[in-house]
């Protein structure tokens, strides 16, 4: 009985687990390169925004006070949507975003972690109290999409969703402050 | 009773080895190469969905950051 089969068969082992290791190296760059390359090329990226905001008195002054809420055009063209995330709505429940424009989409909570996605859309965040959640996107269509709250929140969190419509170029018109409001279909 | 139906608790320690080399060898030789196929195929499946995923939901759904 030779005693050479042993290490011919441990080498055979070790060669494919080598192959094995090399080809798991090439699928685990290769799937970094795609991530880092849509970043670059696409501009997709995790939504990362630190900002800090008092949740005692979000509702009352500042950004998100209650006139502030929904979609604002400002002077320079840039749209922004402010929405304030509480147990167990949204306020606007309604917002108004157009098609194909950026859009940056700022949440608050002023009293438990919230989460929340846009159907249809990589639009996906948490929002935590104390915190300015930020998401930066473009919406391709038209049409009304849903946004629930994707964080159990309370016994009303399955009622807690608002709806995203997103407007053509003839329906997105600012009002004389700037503001943009859902169309009554 | 016979021995050869108490099975290998029976056997004595001079009998427990009696695997044949040159079969063990043979088989060995594509032992390495099914479980390549096996786990390549495996693995293959699951690239193959995390691409369709990525290409076919998550680009066309568009820009976040």
């Amino acid at each position: 009985m030779s005693q050479a089969h042993p290490e011919a068969h441990e080498r055979r082992i070790l060669r494919t687990e080598l192959l094995w290791s090399f080809g798991v190296g090439v699928l685990i760059v290769a799937t970094l390169g795609m991530i880092v390359f849509t970043a670059v090329t696409r501009d997709i990226n995790p939504p990362s925004n630190v900002e800090r905001i008092d949740p005692k008195n979000l509702h009352l002054s500042g950004e998100f006070a209650e006139h502030n809420l929904g979609t604002a055009v400002a002077s320079d063209g840039s749209v922004v949507t402010r929405v304030i995330a509480t147990q167990f709505m949204f306020s606007p429940r309604c917002i108004a975003v157009p098609q194909g424009r950026p859009v940056t989409l700022r949440f608050a909570s002023p009293d438990v972690i919230h989460g929340l996605l846009i159907t249809g859309t990589n639009v996906n965040t948490m929002v935590i109290p104390g915190y300015v959640a930020q998401v930066h996107t473009e919406f391709a269509r038209s049409g009304d999409l849903l946004m629930p709250c994707h964080e159990y929140c309370g016994l009303g969190h399955s009622e807690m969703w608002a709806t995203v419509q997103v407007l053509s170029d003839q329906e997105f018109r600012p009002d004389g402050d700037g503001r943009v409001r859902c169309a009554q279909r | 009773m016979p021995a050869d139906i108490l099975g290998p608790i029976s056997q004595s320690p001079e009998d427990e080895d009696t695997i044949d080399e040159d079969a063990l060898a043979e088989i060995m030789k594509t032992v390495p190469l099914g479980a390549g196929v096996l786990a390549g195929g495996a693995v293959a499946l699951l690239v193959l969905g995390y691409i369709m995923i990525y290409v076919l939901v998550f680009l066309p759904r568009g820009v976040v950051g």
